[in-house]
């Protein structure tokens, strides 16, 4: 067994600076507990302020300090993210107070070794933006302790040897112990400073004075005990909530804020090692603004992706271009994020050189962009369709999320790929390539029509469509190929029956040769 | 010191130098890419790089949409479909025919349009606004995954808008042409090749070259496209058009063409 354990000293203070910006967090802040002072950063710390403090006196040494209030929900999601990274690694995760266990002997041979893994690991946390102290032994509860101990313990001879990790127990502060930390006086005033001092005791006294729990779990430290452990999971759905530090009206805070969240989400996919299809965002609104003018509780942004993606920025770069878009009817003081829709794929190869599977995806990505800021439908494909009113032949439908050669094949009527491209270019091209949205009226003199106050000069026709009497939108037509006064083919019809009203124009252009 | 004739004789000549330099009297060559083929050889001879250039943008000035420019480049977007790329068009003038396009030897599936109007429902809403359209076509540019381009980019734009587009094309592993109305042709582009395209008679267009990397064309080309009018339509619109030269006069007053519409 190899177990790592990854602990997080400042997880409280982080996860609650996180959503803070740049200039407040290097102010002196204290997170407070039942009003005493439950974790500090470095610029509170530097001033004297320490964890254990009353609110007043800690106010006293830093007149400008800001509080937070600890939350253990927060904490608690944070912790979760941590886990769901760790779970992306391997299945075999606990979870011991502010400490994540990895057991990873069995994943070793895939990652490449202790350390590649460790980097991988390093690397992975490194967006959530927790400081985190890693330690190896081969039990859960050493390498907690390790972690817990000293910073330098990821690597070194008790990773592998229970020998070399019994060694280095028993320099190990006994406060460090979980059950010891509540006796932490009552041990210090007996002169037990470390581990090796338990283990000098007689054990039927210590458990008389300490309870069982002391020595059950120096036994499982030090490896003389099994540990069995229940492993996490990651749960079906995905739900996290941020409380912003101040209200946000405008899109760029709130994507600041989304983007940790978004961070969550990506932790939590890869743990169900499946990719993210789509997801909401609610901003909930103040409830000071939801009483009047029927404002709702919160605004929902959902964001679908053409493909699935655990790419975090990718995401933030489509919720950045809906997020321009909205606006909100009152200020925003928390956000959430759910999502149930993934999509269990294989994680696509990196290729060094650009193939055509990577620039499909490349593509799809570009077409997500421009619909995020554009709207869904601008972003438009062609399909032929069997009818012989030209309005009516092509329709334009919404891009296919699929990569497109599946595109025409996908609907019954569609007879895209009756036409083969090969055969092209040999016969005149019957019908214009540019059709108007609407047949523009022509005046007519001398039987002829008048186009921009020239007369056409009709070279080929008349092709007549006389179709469409099943869906009331007939279509009696004559087609001609007229030549406009610079040289240039428009496609213009002469209206046949039924004329009812003799005002009404004869002649109408409806195309361009292009 | 004199310097002797033979040390001019033995420096090698400009254009062998950097595929950068080119003289006066010659074409440019197209460096990093190889230029895709126009499919009309008169053209190519006269395009820098023997044909439409990737990683540049190519500007085409039009007096309207339909003289003849999607048959101009359908050989050339073919070809990228070919290469299992897409075409993306940016705000066409009018709807596009899938049945043309398939003749032209357009692959509809390898065809994606970007534009503000005519969406799906038939509902026509607004053009895209020039702000969003720019990005988009910046966003395509950038992203170099698009095979080729065709935005249709309104007359007045500010001449930063193209350079900045200029150098997103760089990325463009493609053609990207850019069409315009004839209007801008007095303005300043930043385009390294820019066209005019004129009808110059029945299925045939008249292509100024504006600007191009290498000396100036006096006389214009004409192609002949892929027809539109049958062999008989079409020496009865050369017939015609002869007459009206031969009389002189408006077209439209004197010579009236006697209506086809018996056959073609």
């Amino acid at each position: 067994m190899l177990w790592f354990a990854v602990h997080l000293p400042w997880l409280s203070l982080e996860a609650f600076a996180a959503a803070l910006d740049e200039a407040q967090r290097r102010q002196p802040l204290a997170l407070l507990a039942e009003h005493e002072v439950q974790a500090v950063n470095a610029a509170a710390a530097a001033a004297g302020v320490r964890p254990g403090l009353q609110r007043a006196t800690a106010l006293a040494l830093r007149p400008d300090l800001q509080f937070g209030q600890a939350d253990e929900r927060r904490d608690a999601q944070a912790l979760q993210a941590v886990v769901h990274t760790a779970l992306a690694f391997t299945p075999a995760v606990a979870l011991d107070g502010h400490s994540v266990l990895l057991e990873v002997a069995s994943c070793l041979r895939y990652f490449g070794g202790a350390d590649a893994l460790l980097a991988r690991l390093r690397r992975a946390l490194q967006p959530l933006g927790h400081r985190v102290r890693i330690a190896a032994a081969p039990t859960a509860l050493g390498a907690a302790l390790l972690a817990r101990w000293r910073d330098d313990l990821h690597q070194g001879p008790q990773r592998d040897d229970l020998k070399a990790l019994q060694r280095l127990l028993d320099e190990v502060p006994v406060w460090l112990l979980g059950p010891g930390r509540k006796h932490w006086e009552a041990l210090q005033g007996m002169g037990l400073q470390r581990l090796s001092d338990l283990l000098t005791l007689p054990r039927a006294g210590l458990a008389r004075r300490f309870g069982e729990t002391l020595l059950d779990e120096l036994d499982r430290a030090r490896g003389t005990r099994p540990d069995p452990r229940p492993w996490l999971s990651a749960p079906e759905r995905f739900g996290a909530r941020l409380e912003l530090a101040q209200r946000a009206e405008q899109a760029e805070p709130l994507l600041h804020a989304a983007a940790l969240l978004l961070q969550q989400l990506v932790a939590w996919a890869r743990a169900r090692q499946s990719r993210v299809l789509a997801f909401e965002l609610r901003m909930l609104h103040e409830s000071r603004h939801r009483a009047g003018a029927g404002v709702p509780p919160a605004t929902a942004l959902r964001v679908e992706l053409a493909e699935a993606s655990v790419d975090a920025a990718h995401l933030q770069l489509l919720l950045r271009e809906r997020l321009a878009r909205v606006e909100l009817p009152a200020p925003t003081l928390e956000l959430r994020i759910d999502c149930h829709e993934l999509r269990r794929q294989a994680a696509p190869n990196a290729e060094l050189f650009p193939n055509r599977q990577s620039e499909q995806a490349g593509l799809q990505r570009l077409l997500e962009r421009l619909r995020a800021r554009l709207g869904d439908d601008r972003v438009l494909a062609l399909q032929a369709v069997a009818d012989h009113r030209p309005e009516k032949a092509s329709v334009l439908v919404r891009a296919a999320a699929a990569p497109a050669p599946s595109l025409s094949s996908s609907s019954a009527p569609s007879l895209s790929s009756s036409p083969p491209p090969a055969a092209a270019p040999q016969g005149p091209l019957p019908h214009p390539a540019w059709l108007l949205p609407e047949p523009q009226p022509l005046a007519e003199r001398e039987a002829l029509p008048l186009f921009q106050g020239r007369l056409l000069q009709l070279l080929s026709g008349p092709e007549r469509i006389e179709t469409g009497w099943w869906d009331g939108d007939v279509a009696t037509r004559d087609y001609f190929i007229a030549q406009a006064a610079d040289g240039a083919l428009v496609w213009v019809f002469r209206q046949r029956l039924p004329v009812r009203d003799p005002a009404q124009p004869l002649w109408y252009l409806h195309g361009w040769f292009g | 010191m004199t310097v002797s004739p033979d040390l001019f004789a033995a420096l090698p000549e400009p254009e062998c130098l950097h595929p950068a330099l080119w003289r006066a009297h010659q074409l440019g060559r197209e460096q990093q890419q190889p230029a895709v083929a126009s499919g009309f050889a008169e053209l190519d001879a006269e395009l820098p790089g023997g044909g439409w250039p990737a990683r540049a943008l190519t500007e085409l000035l039009l007096p309207h949409p339909g003289v003849g420019e999607l048959r101009l480049l359908a050989p050339a977007l073919a070809a990228v479909q070919g290469g299992g790329r897409s075409v993306l068009l940016f705000e066409p003038p009018a709807r596009p025919q899938a049945g043309t396009l398939a003749a032209l030897g357009l692959d509809l599936g390898h065809l994606l349009l970007v534009q503000g109007r005519a969406a799906a429902g038939g509902a026509a809403a607004a053009p895209l606004p020039a702000a969003d359209l720019l990005w988009a076509l910046e966003q395509a540019l950038k992203c170099g995954h698009a095979g080729a381009l065709l935005a249709w980019l309104p007359p007045r734009l500010p001449p930063e808008a193209l350079r900045r587009l200029q150098l997103a094309a760089q990325a463009h592993d493609g053609p990207a042409f850019v069409l315009r109305a004839q209007a801008a042709l007095a303005r300043p582009s930043a385009a390294p090749l820019r066209l005019r395209l004129a009808a110059a008679g029945p299925d045939e267009l008249a292509l100024h070259l504006v600007k191009r990397r290498g000396p100036p064309l006096a006389q214009p080309l004409r192609l002949a496209l892929p027809p539109a009018l049958s062999a008989p339509a079409r020496e009865r619109a050369l017939r015609l058009a002869a007459e009206q030269a031969a009389a002189a006069l408006p077209p439209a007053l004197k010579t009236r063409p006697r209506a086809a519409s018996a056959s073609s």
